[in-house]
């Protein structure tokens, strides 16, 4: 830009020579009152303002602040020349950013540079988009960014730009692009011909897929077989050969692409992958095994290089490898040296290199790993040291075999590492000591010789104070443990704590009084003492206390004082500190640091926040009479405290924070559901409401095996459906009934708990006009759940996109199986059952007259499943049934129901036992909501 | 794998080029370069390529006096970043021209978006001509 504008290479030669700031300054003083004094005469021709914007850009580079020339910047954009418009841009884009309100200004010439028929001024408009697009530019001109890149007349390099521009819009806000709509253009050009446009489009996929992954299902198919035409059939030119590497750029990405997504169950793509695969680990290597051990060995290599970076990346892919292989064992022959990476100079590797043995570890080394970790935490960086001690606490929780081995090591971590433990490490250990009573007399047998000795960190003290509180009667009779003794190596190091620490003890000392009443002088004179200091909570607890230590009677003290209940089980704080959250649209990694087990559970965990909202919003629909959503989520609530007890940590800390799972000591690892559908990751759209109307196709399809499910002016949906025990199928048939094709289709379910719903494959996306398509969904319910899942379906026809909200007719009783019983058995199991919570009963006033005569009753409770008895009720009318609800996880379960009609009131009284709360509840529910509202 | 910021730095600690791929104010651009040049400059040369900077990571090189920086998301690979800096560097020393065109051909929104080196000299060229050309018209009018 600086050929022709002699004026300011002059400039930049006059601030260059300025030897002094002073002078700088003034020079450039007096250039801006020269152009300011330019810029308010006006009538400057485009190549004057051109290059005055130039100056005052090279004065803001310098880091001058520049309150002027905006406008001036933004009639350059409005310019037909290049060299103007360019610099206009460049302004525009240095000088705003997206929440300037001046940039609003500048959106109309956007667009018009975005419709012209010149590539390089689409580029300008885009590059501008990019740098500064706010909302405002994402709402107005993201349709007019995508025609660029979905038209076939765009050259590459205006592709190019258009999908990164289209997915900087996407990241900065997320609800304006259409993302879903776009899925199919979009995932087409992945196939492009030029491999730069590939690329962007592959970055621009890999953020739209993950949040939408049904809906760019297709991508992964198409992202092996590029990867193919690449590494395998090597179809690129060698502009791209980056290294003797053909465009590494476009294969990491497409690898991480893959990610997203749970293998194909296509035979032909898995064989594609698994050649692409074989063909990157030869090109790296030689000799050949199964290709987990191959690249354990190859990574092995790795990290004893001589080449810093090469170490560095061998230990942190080694670390992925751990987070996603069924055996460390390859892994774990590389410890030494791994353990050795701890010493490293660099610090970049020594990090690696503890992320590493975190994720490594398991029963086997975990003695040997946390031992080293221990020692190397005296040594360690300080910018390291409270990663560390989170790591190790955690570790020696997970993986402790003996009790008294985690409270060695975790008393041994307060004490070594002092500063740098975080309050959760000692909430932690108190927890775990109150939730497990074969710990509790070891731990106060250790606390006790820690509390002995000369320096003693008051974290420890802490820890401390509160588990002889607690559990300090449990080794009093043990010579040197008596309660004086106690008593005395705690109040030694009272003096030296803060005021919080200080609070906590007295608590202790309430309860020394409580369980130790021959030390209760000694204990008065320091509440007595304690009265008079100056600290308002201090004081408040020594008064206080001394007030029910001296009551008349210990009644007080002793409710009071009553042990503390175990602590609710939660996630552990120490896990939730570690593993951050990102934000929303940035790419995700598909692993984190820590073995499979933590990879797994969070793999769950995602799984299970999605089905909490989609329940939510499930709420939200408020269709009353059709569910009583149980809201699953009560159950994990907040943390109970509220109890009578003094809680240690209650004075000034949150007992909140007190959150955690029990300490698994016997190291079973929760085999929890893993089954992981395309849809449970994040698949699912914000939930709008179900569509009016269809619910009283899903009333009948409650107790009807097929039938149809939706139906208006374009679309007929049916469904039919079959179920074996927990076990079940549905088939949805999609007619299109208009004369034009519907295009873009897609299907999402809304997942509830404890019902896994797997598709195996998405149905096309097109219909032609007056034709049929199916989709088949397996369905396996894995425990007694409440209210149905949600299908949302939605397609274009013509321009408009049609969404419609089904709910789905997978509720709990379509997973009984009706069971024959004579009178004397039925009678037997309804007793044993019994009344209580394990019974429904219910009277209420039927919509329609109730006809005993044409069967309809008995239809229906057959329809639901359950067996009808004949002759067990002695009054005819009466309908009596019984039915075995099965499960994947929670077993059997035994229903059984008696229905008495009252044909002159127009009434019913429902009946329902089951050996479990929530089927009972659920299927009373159920049977009510239809006899109510459905003519028989 | 988005890139967040590239900053090009003298050995003696001078900002020659910063490119910023997210919204941030004046204040806080300054605090990242300062406190990033710190620790990249102090790092002696057999140490790796890679930093953790916050919650992000740096990924840097030095190329005879000048260090190339780059601050990524800690979820990106270090490994093709560092290689996306290389290639800059290709083509800068291909190219002699402005430093900042190059980059808003190769980065954008903080991804790569051609790898080609041809590719990008082919597209910053024609825009060097384009400007030749306007300018060709003008002449050398100036005070």
């Amino acid at each position: 830009m600086s050929t022709s504008m002699r004026g300011l290479t002059v400039f930049i030669a006059d601030i260059r020579n300025c030897r002094v700031r002073e002078l700088e300054e003034k020079r450039i003083n007096k250039e801006m009152a020269n152009i300011r004094a330019k810029f308010k005469d006006g009538n400057l021709n485009g190549y004057q303002k051109k290059k005055y914007v130039c100056k005052l850009l090279y004065m803001y580079i310098l880091g001058w602040d520049i309150d002027f020339g905006h406008m001036e910047a933004v009639h350059l954009i409005s310019s037909n020349k290049y060299s103007e418009k360019q610099i206009g841009y460049l302004a525009v884009t240095l000088l705003m950013h997206e929440n300037s309100d001046l940039a609003r200004l500048v959106v109309n010439s956007i667009q018009k540079d975005l419709l012209e028929n010149n590539e390089i001024f689409n580029c300008l408009a885009l590059h501008a988009i990019a740098n500064i697009g706010g909302r405002e530019m994402a709402e107005s001109l993201a349709n007019d960014v995508h025609k660029l890149l979905i038209s076939p007349a765009s050259k590459g390099f205006v592709k190019k730009k258009a999908a990164l521009t289209l997915l900087r819009m996407y990241r900065k806000h997320p609800d304006v692009i259409p993302a879903v709509d776009w899925a199919e253009r979009v995932i087409q050009l992945i196939d492009d011909l030029d491999l730069g446009v590939a690329l962007c489009v592959t970055s621009l996929i890999m953020a739209l897929a993950q949040d939408n992954l049904e809906a760019y299902l297709g991508c992964y198919e198409k992202a092996v077989s590029r990867l193919k035409k690449i590494v395998v059939e090597k179809e690129y030119s060698l502009d791209y050969v980056y290294y003797k590497v053909p465009i590494p750029w476009l294969q990491v990405k497409l690898l991480r692409l893959l990610q997203y997504y749970p293998p194909s169950d296509d035979e032909r793509v898995r064989a594609e992958l698994h050649d692409v695969l074989q063909a990157i680990l030869s090109s790296s290597q030689e000799t050949p095994r199964n290709i987990v051990n191959q690249a354990a060995l190859l990574l092995g290599r790795f990290i004893t290089s001589k080449e810093t970076n090469v170490r560095y990346l061998g230990l942190e892919t080694m670390a992925h490898l751990a987070a996603c292989v069924d055996s460390l064992e390859p892994i774990k022959k590389h410890q030494d040296t791994i353990l050795l990476s701890l010493r490293d100079k660099d610090i970049s590797v020594r990090r690696r290199g503890l992320d590493l043995l975190y994720s490594m570890c398991d029963v086997t080394n975990a003695k040997a790993i946390v031992t080293e970790l221990l020692r190397y935490l005296n040594i360690a960086d300080y910018a390291l040291r409270e990663e560390m001690v989170l790591k190790i606490a955690i570790l020696t929780e997970r993986f402790a075999t003996e009790y008294q081995w985690y409270v060695d090591i975790i008393l041994q971590l307060i004490s070594t590492a002092g500063d740098h433990v975080g309050e959760e490490v000692w909430y932690r250990v108190v927890q775990i000591v109150t939730n497990n009573e074969e710990l509790q007399e070891y731990a106060a047998r250790t606390v006790l010789i820690h509390l002995r000795s000369i320096s003693c960190h008051e974290s420890l003290v802490k820890v401390g104070g509160y588990i002889l509180g607690e559990f300090g009667h449990l080794i009093a009779n043990i010579p040197g443990a008596s309660a004086i003794e106690q008593f005395h190596a705690i109040h030694s190091k009272f003096g030296l704590c803060t005021l919080q620490t200080r609070a906590l003890l007295l608590t202790t000392y309430i309860k020394f009084v409580n369980l130790f009443p021959e030390i209760k002088g000694d204990i008065l004179s320091v509440f007595n003492q304690y009265r008079h200091v100056l600290d308002a909570e201090l004081q408040q607890r020594a008064a206080e206390y001394l007030a029910i230590a001296t009551m008349p009677t210990d009644d007080l003290l002793q409710t009071v004082c009553e042990e503390m209940p175990p602590f609710p089980e939660r996630e552990s704080a120490l896990l939730s500190r570690l593993h951050q959250q990102h934000s929303d649209t940035e790419d995700k990694r598909t692993w984190i640091i820590g073995g499979k087990d933590v990879n797994k559970e969070r793999e769950n965990l995602r799984m299970s926040s999605l089905i909490t909202r989609s329940n939510s919003s499930d709420n939200k629909k408020t269709n009353g009479n059709f569910t009583i959503h149980n809201g699953s989520t009560s159950s994990n609530g907040g943390s109970t405290s509220s109890n009578g007890n003094i809680n240690g940590s209650n004075g000034y800390g949150d007992v909140d924070l007190l959150s955690f799972s029990d300490l698994n000591l016997n190291n079973e690892i929760t085999d929890s559901p893993t089954t992981l559908t395309i849809t449970s990751q994040r698949g699912v759209l914000p939930a709008d409401s179900i569509t009016p109307g269809s619910e009283q196709w899903f009333g009948k399809l409650i107790y009807m095996t097929e039938g149809v499910i939706y139906e208006d002016t374009q679309i007929l949906i049916r469904l039919k459906s079959e179920y074996h025990g927990h076990m079940g199928r549905i088939a949805l048939y999609f007619t299109n009934k208009t004369q034009i094709q519907i295009t873009s289709f897609i299907t999402v379910i809304e997942h509830i708990e404890n019902v896994i719903i797997t598709t195996p494959g998405p149905p096309p996306s097109t219909i032609a006009p007056s034709n049929q398509i199916q989709q088949l969904f397996h369905i396996e319910c894995h425990s007694t759940f409440t209210g149905s899942p949600n299908l949302r379906v939605s397609f274009i026809i013509g321009i408009p996109v049609y969404t419609i909200g089904l709910r789905l007719p997978v509720v709990i009783a379509k997973f009984m199986e009706p069971i024959e019983l004579n009178g004397p058995d039925f009678f037997a199991r309804w007793k044993q059952i019994g009344g209580g919570h394990r019974e429904a009963q219910k009277v209420f006033k039927s919509a329609h007259p109730i006809d005993l005569v044409n069967g309809g009753i008995r239809n229906m409770i057959s329809g639901f499943r359950f067996g009808i008895l004949e002759g067990v009720d002695p009054n005819p009318s009466n309908v009596v049934g019984a039915g075995v609800l099965h499960t994947a996880k929670s077993g059997m379960i035994g229903c059984l129901m008696r229905l008495e009609p009252n044909v002159d009131a127009q009434m019913y009284r429902l009946t329902i036992r089951t050996t479990n709360e929530i089927a009972t509840q659920e299927l009373c529910t159920l049977l009510e909501d239809r006899l109510t509202n459905d003519k028989l | 794998m988005a890139i967040k910021y590239v900053l090009l730095v003298s050995r003696q600690g001078k900002v020659r080029l910063a490119k910023w791929f997210n919204t941030l104010s004046p204040k806080e651009k300054q605090k990242i370069i300062k406190e990033v040049t710190q620790m990249v400059l102090s790092r002696r040369t057999k140490m790796c390529n890679f930093l953790e900077y916050k919650d992000e990571k740096v990924v840097y090189r030095r190329y005879a006096s000048l260090f190339f920086v780059t601050g990524i998301s800690s979820n990106d690979n270090e490994l093709i970043t560092l290689e996306i800096i290389h290639r800059y560097v290709e083509i800068l020393d291909r190219y002699f021209g402005n430093a900042y065109f190059v980059l808003d051909e190769l980065i954008i929104a903080g991804e790569m978006q051609e790898s080609s080196k041809k590719s990008v000299i082919r597209v910053v060229s024609q825009q060097d001509a384009l400007e030749d050309g306007e300018n060709g018209e003008k002449g050398w009018t100036e005070k």
